[in-house]
């Protein structure tokens, strides 16, 4: 491939979203390197903006540096461009780009605030619920891991198990319906949702040509730097009255 | 006389729920303070928590391990403290803002606020900017604290500023903020008077705030 500028492509993204990137942008026929970082590095966001950095300050030639990641808990924030391009999704989180867009995530997000969310990355890499029960239950003993996992996910109302195709929702269905049936006793309700490779297509657009605005993505040239506020959207979250179907008032949030 | 205060700190550290409440009684036998053994034993256990929370050399479970144990001792010390005559420091109104269900750092801010004199009015969790604005007109109280746990989230907290000004409240009570994604530059961007970066500090700046501390 022959992006913009013809500086060399590297993408350094999340395990999390490497299926999805691999299949749609595979290395050999993109010509670019891709650099998979653990699963999880959200947990500890100064952890991640720490091995983000080692690993573009790692990066020799001036880049275009495609980050398959959101702003993840402010892991992102502060993070330096140095001598590359740095080029980034506008979204939070993982979720908004499985389902496509940050328009469906903040319609989803609205509507059911206390969402976990389960994808084909998450589950293989024993990133939910009932893995994190069965670990905490073997260092802590049964009585008192349920009493850390209620302490986590009791305000928690629905488990979505997310995936671009119906064949991956279909393969991913039951280790869900496990978790799904664990969660049962939080009341979170079980739903599917078919999301959309629609963002990664959109990423392979923008690479080709990154100097063009867009509002789904973030360009920081050389010498910049990732601010939190390049990810914000305030049209998205200003609150406003509307009613509902029971007539009653509820606050929601405009989907812009 | 400082090594029972350091073994409360560490039985904090290491979430030792059985141990607190004797280490505690302890210090009692002994003479102590109920505040110092607070402030010098339970408090500073909880900081370190806190930190190491922070830099991820301990995770949630461990981090509510202590917070139990820390609840304990702080059991033990309550009517101590009322009765040692200490005025109430304040009154708090406290929330995790909208869109947001994580409580579990608001709840520790509460936990540490209360033990620190405060009177806690705690909203829970996915809290509107209206109901903080009710809230404020109802219980009067000196501040008004928020958390958030997620970026998608943490900007409700400058609505909530926003919505507490249109009300024409925002003279009558202090802001302060804190969660995982918040740190100060945001909360002066908001315009909040403050942030906690753990939930002692958080207290801490609510004593500040009302001129406590």
């Amino acid at each position: 491939m022959t992006p913009s500028g013809n500086i060399p492509v590297v993408m350094v993204a999340c395990k999390v979203l490497q299926s999805i990137l691999e299949q749609l942008l595979p290395e050999e026929r993109m010509g670019y390197r891709a650099v998979f970082m653990d699963y999880g590095l959200h947990r500890v966001p100064a952890n991640m903006t720490r091995e983000l950095q080692d690993t573009i300050d790692g990066i020799e030639d001036p880049s275009l540096v495609v980050m398959g990641y959101g702003l993840c808990g402010n892991g992102l924030n502060g993070i330096m461009a140095g001598n590359h391009t740095l080029l980034i999704p506008k979204v939070d989180d993982c979720i908004a780009i499985l389902l496509g867009s940050r328009r469906i995530y903040n319609r989803e997000f609205t509507a059911v605030p206390g969402t976990y969310y389960l994808s084909k990355g998450w589950l293989e890499s024993g990133s939910h619920p009932l893995k994190e029960y069965e670990e905490y239950a073997q260092k802590y003993g049964e009585k008192e891991a349920a009493w850390i996992m209620d302490q986590q996910y009791k305000n928690y109302e629905r488990l979505v198990l997310v995936a671009h195709s119906r064949s991956d929702l279909e393969k991913y269905r039951p280790q869900a319906l496990e978790v799904a049936n664990y969660c049962e006793q939080w009341n979170m309700r079980y739903e599917e949702i078919l999301g959309s490779d629609r963002y990664v297509r959109r990423l392979i657009e923008v690479i080709d040509d990154p100097n063009e605005g867009d509002e789904e993505f973030i360009v920081v040239p050389a010498g910049g730097q990732i601010r939190q506020e390049l990810f914000w959207d305030f049209q998205v979250v200003t609150p406003q009255k509307q009613p509902t179907i029971s007539g009653q008032e509820k606050t929601v949030r405009s989907s812009a | 006389m400082s090594e029972i205060y350091e073994q409360i700190a560490t039985g904090i550290l290491e979430g030792n729920v059985p141990k607190i409440p004797e280490l505690v009684q302890k210090a009692l036998d002994e003479g102590l303070n109920a505040n110092d053994i607070l402030n010098d034993g339970l408090v500073v256990g909880m900081n370190e928590v806190g930190n190491r929370f922070k830099s991820g050399a301990m995770f949630i479970p461990e981090v509510l391990k202590s917070a139990k144990a820390m609840h304990a001792g702080q059991e033990l010390l309550r009517s101590l403290l009322a009765a040692s005559g200490a005025a109430q420091t304040g009154k708090i109104v406290l929330g995790t803002v909208q869109g947001d269900l994580h409580d579990i750092g608001k709840n520790l801010v509460g936990m540490m606020c209360e033990g620190a004199g405060f009177e806690v009015i705690d909203l829970g969790f996915n809290i509107e900017p209206e109901k903080f604005t009710e809230a404020i007109k109802k219980h009067q109280p000196n501040i008004v604290g928020m958390s958030a746990l997620l970026t998608t989230t943490m900007r409700a907290m400058g609505y909530t500023i926003k919505a507490i000004e249109e009300a024409g409240l925002r003279d009558k009570v202090k802001v302060m903020v804190g969660g995982a994604p918040v740190d100060a530059e945001f909360a002066e961007r908001i315009g909040a008077d403050g942030y906690g970066h753990n939930a002692v500090s958080g207290a801490e700046l609510a004593k500040k705030l009302v001129g406590a501390a």
